[in-house]
This record gives structure tokens, C-alpha cells and sequence, in this order.
């Protein structure tokens, strides 16, 4: 217990390191307060958008789209994963495409996106989907492959069906797999879905980062700044939270 | 005699390695009788394994008769259970799932009877719960032979069961599967490359050539051999390693007494 808390204690140093700096800047430098604002500042305007809901509402629009987004991403990528896994011609056919879609960067995406879906949520939810279904399909496909063939052999002398062997053999060795790629799915949906907010959007963190700029309100940057941050690392932790439920087995592992 | 509970004739078998036809196994005859504990020694890459699964029907053959129960073997069956040398349990399931894997047809109360019987049976209760990653080499080896026994088949092939077993652990393992075989009265066909164990624990003994694999002898065992302090412990375990190392020299011979 005291060694955990101390760990958690020593993450918090690059962030009172990063305070201090700003301080510091604040208070014994000519920097302008347009360009940064002091950090008492930033607190209110946090407090405030809070208060009116204005922050809220905001958040509310960025989910909803990731929810949407990630969940196809989700399904999709299992699903393709799993195909491209398990059968040689599905992978033949899909492998050099899929690459070479990877490749580009999500937000290269954008243009073309807001052409064909228009400035609202659809195009982000198409972003997120984009850029999110390929760690978890990437994932979820390694889990597949990498199978020792000896449990595949329990499952034949066992005589179980195609189905079978599936969902009792591959599914719960790739799970650990599949859920890495459905962690980094979901903050890839994050960061997808503030950039398309950024650019194309009437609602969402994003766009009122974009507004933000616009209007020059520096401390409506930073707070929204620091609050994509921790939503993102809040995400993750429950998510981790969630999946330890899912695989036992796994926490008996490092814990023997 | 009655009729063999397992029969092979003639059984020939290649693998193609490299686009290579490699000969495994060249005429293997063997009739097993119902009841039996039949081990196989043999060098490793002799493909005493391989004979295994070709009776089991995890691996094909194409010239030969193999037969179990008077009918052809075309695949795995629920009446022949196998236990391989790394457990195979599988990881993310309880020991009481990895023990009823094979008994997912059967009514879950009928379905746990079974596992706690043989959990008990391999001396595991109390560990019903746990995982296989929380058991030690012996104890998942259990498992993995009640997972053998949970359908009650005729026949229990065993390759190399206790060979990744410490020595201590792998002569309490020989009490315990000769304890279970006769409780049960399974039919036990073992593969091992240690003599010993090959004569403590077989009525028969096949001992194998070098690849490709032929059988050399079937030295049928008496009572009064099994002892490991016998005298005709020794004679067999003497007999055995002639065939064994019969054109080999001094070299060989101090590497097996390490």
C-alpha cells in the first residue's frame, strides 16, 4: 500500500513542475496574459464554464459522438480482426489495403470527410470510426494469430464446432489483445473527435476550443486543454477498471 | 482373447518436411486388450507421439488400419481422452471449467458431479476455484488427467505426461495414475522416454527404433518386475536399453546415465 501511494505521489511531479513554470512566467516575466493567461485565472474560467453548464453541455456533444464512433469502431474492428485472424484468405485479401490505410493520418481524413458528410455530427462520428478501428482490429488480430496451436488442438479432440472453438478457444486468448486495442481505440476516438471539433463542428470541447481561439479567450483554451487531458486519462482508467473484471485469470497471473 | 480395444496393422506414415516425404512410423502393429497399460519408450523423434494421436485421430494416416473399438478411427472421440506434457489447461478458464471442457453437453448439475468426482479422484478438491497459472507442474498435470477421465473414456492416451515433472513429484504421479487405472479399469496407453517408468508402470512395454519408428519388442512385464529394486526390474531396464542403444557407443551410453 505505501509503495503504491508513492507511486502515485511521484506522478504528480512533472505537473507541480509544470505549475511552477507557469507561475514563474506569470509572475517574473513580461509575458502577455492574451498569450498566457495567469493559472488563477484559467481556475475561474473552469469554475465558471462549470457553473453556467456551459462545460458540461460541451462534454455531453463530445461523447455522445465518441460513443457512437467508437462503438461501430469497436464492432467492426472484433469483427474484421477476428476474420482476418482466423481465415488465410479474408487476411490475403485485406492485409495490403489495411496498411496502407493506416498509414495515413487521421486528420488528412478531414477534408474529404466534411465533403462528403457535411459540417455536424455525422462527420465526426465517420472520423472516429476511421481512425479508431484500426488499433482494435490490428489488435484483436494479433490476439487471433498468435494462438498456440496447442490449444487449438484441445478444441479438436474435444470435437468442438467452428463456433465453438471460436468463442471458447481464440476469443478468450485473444481478450487481452482485443483489449489493448479497444483501450487505444477509445483515446484515439477522443483525440479524433476534439481534432474534427476543431475544425468542422458547431458543438463539442473542440469547437469551443476553435471559438476560443477565434476570440482570443486564452483561459477558455487552457481549461478546455487541461480538461481533454484528464477526461482522456479518466477514460482510460475506467476502461482498465472494467476490462481487469473481464480477465481474472490475468490479475492471478501477476499477482502469483 | 477378446477383441482389441485398439488395433493397428501395418500402419505406415509420412510427413512431408521441406517437400520431402520424411518416414515417421513403418509397419506398427500393436493390438491393445481392454484394460491394459501399455507404455511406449522410445527415442525422441522416434514418432511415438505421432502413433499416439494417429490412435487418438488428432493427426491422419493414409496406409494401414487403425482401429478403436472394432471401428475406424476418423477423428477424435468422446470414448478416447488424451493428456499431453504441457497440461494444456487452458488459461482463462477455472479448473473446474478446464475439467468439464469436454462436458458441455451434459445438464450443469450432472456436469459439476462429474468435475468434483474427479477433482477428487486426482486429489485436487479445494481448488475448484483457482486458475491454472495458481497451480504448480504436478498439480495442473492432475487436472489435466481428470480432464482425461471426465467422459469416462474407454481409453486414456497419456504422451509424456510427467516429463516436465520433477523427479519426486514424478514418481508420485506413477502411484496415482497406476492407483486411478485400476480403480477405473481405463485402458492406458503411455508414451515416455524414461525407462523406469516404462516398466513400473506398463503390463507391456513397446520399445520403439530410432526414426523412422518401428517397433523393436513388446516386452510383457510381470508383477515381480515392477519393483524398482528387483531384480528383474533390472533385467527388463537392461533388456530395454540394449534395444535401445544397441549400435551406439560409450559416449551415448554416458549421456544416458547422466
Amino acid at each position: 500500500m505505501g509503495k503504491k501511494a508513492i507511486n502515485i505521489a511521484l506522478g504528480f511531479i512533472p505537473l507541480v513542475v509544470i505549475t511552477v513554470l507557469w507561475w514563474y512566467a506569470n509572475t517574473f516575466t513580461t509575458m502577455s496574459q492574451a498569450v498566457l493567461p495567469k493559472i488563477g485565472d484559467v481556475v475561474k474560467t473552469f469554475v465558471e464554464t462549470f457553473k453556467n453548464g456551459q462545460m458540461q453541455e460541451d462534454l455531453i456533444a463530445s461523447f455522445d459522438s465518441v460513443i457512437k464512433g467508437y462503438l461501430i469502431a469497436a464492432v467492426v474492428g472484433i469483427t474484421i480482426g477476428s476474420l482476418m485472424g482466423i481465415v488465410k484468405p479474408v487476411k490475403a485479401i485485406l492485409q495490403p489495403t489495411i496498411t496502407c490505410i493506416r498509414q495515413i493520418p487521421m486528420i488528412a481524413w478531414m477534408p474529404l470527410i466534411i465533403l462528403w458528410c457535411g459540417i455536424g455530427q455525422l462527420s465526426k462520428v465517420v472520423l472516429i470510426v476511421v481512425a479508431s478501428t484500426f488499433p482494435i482490429l490490428v489488435n484483436t488480430q494479433n490476439g487471433i494469430e498468435t494462438i498456440p496451436s496447442s490449444y487449438v488442438e484441445v478444441a479438436k479432440l474435444y470435437k468442438l464446432s467452428v463456433f465453438e472453438t471460436f468463442f471458447r478457444v481464440y476469443l478468450p486468448h485473444a481478450l487481452q489483445g482485443i483489449l489493448v486495442g479497444l483501450k487505444l481505440g477509445l483515446s484515439v476516438s477522443w483525440m479524433a473527435v476534439v481534432g474534427a471539433e476543431l475544425i468542422a463542428s458547431t458543438t463539442g470541447i473542440g469547437y469551443r476550443m476553435s471559438m476560443a481561439r477565434t476570440l482570443m479567450q486564452s483561459t477558455v483554451l487552457l481549461s478546455c486543454i487541461v480538461v481533454v487531458g484528464f477526461v482522456g486519462i479518466l477514460m482510460d482508467k475506467l476502461l482498465g477498471l472494467l476490462f481487469a473484471q473481464l480477465t481474472p485469470w490475468e490479475k492471478v497471473k501477476s499477482s502469483k | 482373447m477378446s477383441e482389441p480395444i485398439i488395433k493397428v496393422e501395418h500402419l505406415n506414415k509420412q510427413f512431408i518436411v521441406d517437400k520431402q516425404p520424411m518416414e515417421i512410423l513403418r509397419d506398427i502393429n500393436l493390438e491393445i486388450q481392454e484394460g491394459e497399460f501399455i507404455t511406449i519408450v522410445g527415442h525422441s523423434g522416434c514418432g511415438k507421439s505421432t502413433l499416439l494421436k494417429i490412435i487418438c485421430g488428432l493427426v491422419d494416416y493414409e496406409d494401414g488400419v487403425v482401429e478403436r473399438n472394432g471401428h475406424k478411427v476418423v477423428g477424435p472421440g468422446p470414448k478416447c481422452g488424451m493428456v499431453f506434457q504441457d497440461h494444456r489447461l487452458l488459461p482463462w478458464l477455472k479448473i473446474k471449467d478446464n475439467v468439464g471442457f469436454g462436458l458441455k453437453d451434459l445438464p450443469k448439475n450432472e456436469r459439476d458431479a462429474k468435475v468434483k468426482e474427479h477433482l477428487k479422484m486426482v486429489g485436487l478438491e479445494g481448488f475448484e476455484n483457482s486458475y491454472p497459472s495458481q497451480l504448480s507442474g504436478g498439480m495442473s498435470q492432475r487436472a489435466a488427467i481428470a480432464r482425461g477421465l471426465a467422459n469416462n473414456p474407454t481409453v486414456l492416451l497419456l504422451d509424456e505426461p510427467f516429463g516436465a515433472l520433477d523427479a519426486l513429484t514424478r514418481i508420485q504421479m506413477q502411484k496415482e495414475i497406476l492407483r486411478i487405472q485400476k480403480e477405473q479399469g481405463t485402458t492406458m496407453v503411455m508414451v515416455t522416454h524414461d525407462i523406469d517408468e516404462a516398466i513400473v508402470l506398463g503390463n507391456r512395454i513397446v520399445v520403439m527404433s530410432a526414426r523412422p519408428g518401428e517397433i523393436k519388442d513388446i516386452i510383457t512385464v510381470y508383477s515381480a518386475a515392477r519393483k524398482r529394486n528387483s531384480t528383474d526390474f533390472t533385467l527388463v531396464k537392461k533388456k530395454i536399453y540394449d534395444y535401445l542403444f544397441e549400435d551406439s557407443d560409450e559416449e551415448f551410453e554416458v549421456e544416458y546415465s547422466i
